[in-house]
């Protein structure tokens, strides 16, 4: 028995907006020297590619923690809201 | 949807409904909104609900009307190692009998049921109505717009009872713009299904009485510990880690709870056990001096917004302060109502209601423990001193024993130093 991030929504639910509630501005992030997001985020929304020099933000496995908007040391946030109504994460027992 | 109404409470978590049901059995007309499908779809926590002396005045018999799992007899607190764990037990018929000290629950279940009572009582509750931003006249708070049809909502006096990041707090400008990661602790939880008969068998249970166990030494240095709670047919398990420590080990959270639960002592106790939801969720840490400003003109902070959280290592309190603040949010905005005065200085006898209850008093007792939780010895030092004094006790291996002095005194200057120790105890003792 292990978590497998990576295969989330085998194990948590979600209802994935077409919109997504939180947008990055990836440019900001190649020059941030810490990039706490992308170890300290539990679902692995952030990947640091360091041969291209980029940042890869995907929303669909966010579960609204918010641990990206109190690590990010760069204000590289276009937005962060939780999702629209009836969106996101569902947990159904936890 | 209604236009109008006596009070808006933003979040149908515990704080939320406790305030919703205080406002709507006083007969305000009170809207209740959760940007969930349901309440507690957003919403988790480690598993331990604390009694909840502020819901016993609405709920005499709370363990009879709760959706509560199992009630907590057994307390336990283990220094962990890579191989070994030192634990220390306590299990109490005190315990045992109503009404219960605590409860693990399942927050889906638990925060429904809530909110549905303050429906019962006459809260008009919207699920899927994400609070965007505040309606203000000047300064003062006059209502939320919501995402749902873009609309508008007013009412002379809101409660922003809408969690940890609280945007409601930040735009009125009670809470800092910006987070210390330092004050802020991240969550990660696996529930694992075992049946009922294997936990009580494991965790020597009968009927539906419940174990928690608290752990340090089970994050690899980052500053934070682990826990294992009993539900009824189901393990919570999980870690709490500090976020500027986990940012900056460079290790991530599924690693180490996958490393937790691998450990040998742990792995046993989950043995057959299937994966059912993985969740995550911030925790307020900072304690008293994160607390923001709780009121402003038409508006009160509760719960988790208010950073109402108490961290000392042996006990984690956050539901037990958010129903109590939620509780006191309603009863200052209906005394504002009377007064027909919603400004700051009205509101401000919430202020003062919280300072004469349990929840600021003993905020501002544990003061000092975030500071003293601030040191990395706890996480890695002092249960390898531990475990390894155990060790050196119980084992047989022909060579002759020192005196338990000398072992003491010797463990304690390889692993901490007599200084660090001697330090260590002193803010461990000012602390606690």
């Amino acid at each position: 028995m292990k978590i497998n991030v990576d295969e989330i929504f085998d194990v948590t639910s979600f209802r994935i907006d077409r919109e997504p509630h939180i947008v990055l501005d990836t440019k900001v992030c190649v020059g941030c020297d810490q990039r706490g997001c992308t170890n300290s985020c539990p679902a692995r929304c952030y990947t640091w590619s360091e041969e291209d020099q980029k940042m890869t933000f995907v929303y669909d496995g966010c579960l609204e923690c918010g641990t990206c908007y109190v690590v990010c040391r760069q204000n590289a946030f276009t937005r962060w809201s939780y999702p629209r109504g009836g969106f996101g994460v569902s947990f159904r027992m936890t | 949807m209604k236009r109008s109404f006596d009070a808006i409470v933003i979040g149908a978590g515990p704080a939320g409904s406790s305030a919703a049901l205080t406002l709507a059995k006083a007969g305000l007309d009170v809207a209740l909104l959760e940007r969930g499908s349901y309440p507690g779809e957003k919403n988790m926590f480690g598993g331990v609900l604390h009694r909840l002396t502020a819901l016993e005045e609405h709920f005499p018999e709370f363990w009879n009307q709760a959706p509560l799992e199992r009630h907590i007899v057994k307390k336990s607190l283990t220094f962990l190692t890579e191989e070994s764990s030192f634990n220390v037990n306590f299990d109490t018929q005190a315990s045992d009998r109503v009404p219960y000290n605590g409860y693990t629950v399942y927050r889906p279940r638990f925060d429904r049921w809530l909110a549905d009572e303050a429906v019962k009582a006459g809260a008009k509750l919207y699920c899927g109505c994400t609070v965007e931003d505040l309606l203000k006249d000047g300064a003062q708070i006059t209502g939320v717009k919501v995402m749902r049809d873009g609309g508008e909502i007013k009412a002379p006096v809101v409660i922003a009872a809408d969690g940890v990041l609280s945007f409601a707090a930040k735009k009125a400008g009670l809470r800092r713009p910006a987070f210390d990661p330092a004050q802020m602790a991240v969550g990660v939880k696996a529930l694992i299904d075992l049946p009922k008969e294997v936990i009580d068998d494991r965790f020597g249970l009968v009927r539906d009485q419940g174990a928690s166990n608290e752990l340090v030494g089970c994050t690899q240095g980052v500053r934070g510990g682990g826990f294992l709670y009993t539900n009824y047919d189901s393990l919570s398990i999980g870690l709490v880690m500090h976020l500027g420590s986990l940012s900056e080990s460079g290790k991530t959270p599924y690693d180490l709870l996958n490393a937790f639960m691998e450990q040998p002592q742990m792995a046993k106790l989950l043995k057959g056990g299937r994966l059912l939801e993985y969740s995550a969720h911030l925790v307020p840490e900072g304690g008293y001096d994160m607390v923001p400003e709780t009121h402003g003109p038409g508006i009160l902070v509760a719960g988790d917004a208010a950073a109402l959280c108490i961290v000392t290592g042996l006990n984690l309190e956050g539901i037990n302060l958010a129903t109590h603040s939620g509780m006191l949010a309603g009863k200052a905005a209906i005394e504002a109502h009377q007064r027909k005065d919603f400004s700051k200085q009205s509101l401000a006898c919430y202020q003062r209601m919280l300072e004469n209850s349990y929840v600021m008093q003993d905020l501002k007792l544990y003061r000092r423990t975030p500071h003293m939780l601030h040191n990395d010895r706890i996480y890695t030092q002092y249960p390898e001193l531990l475990c390894g004094i155990m060790d050196e006790i119980y084992r047989i291996d022909g060579t002759p024993k020192e005196t338990m002095t000398k072992l003491l005194m010797r463990a304690v200057k390889e692993k901490i130093g007599l200084k660090n120790m001697i330090a260590d105890v002193y803010s461990g003792w000012r602390a606690l």
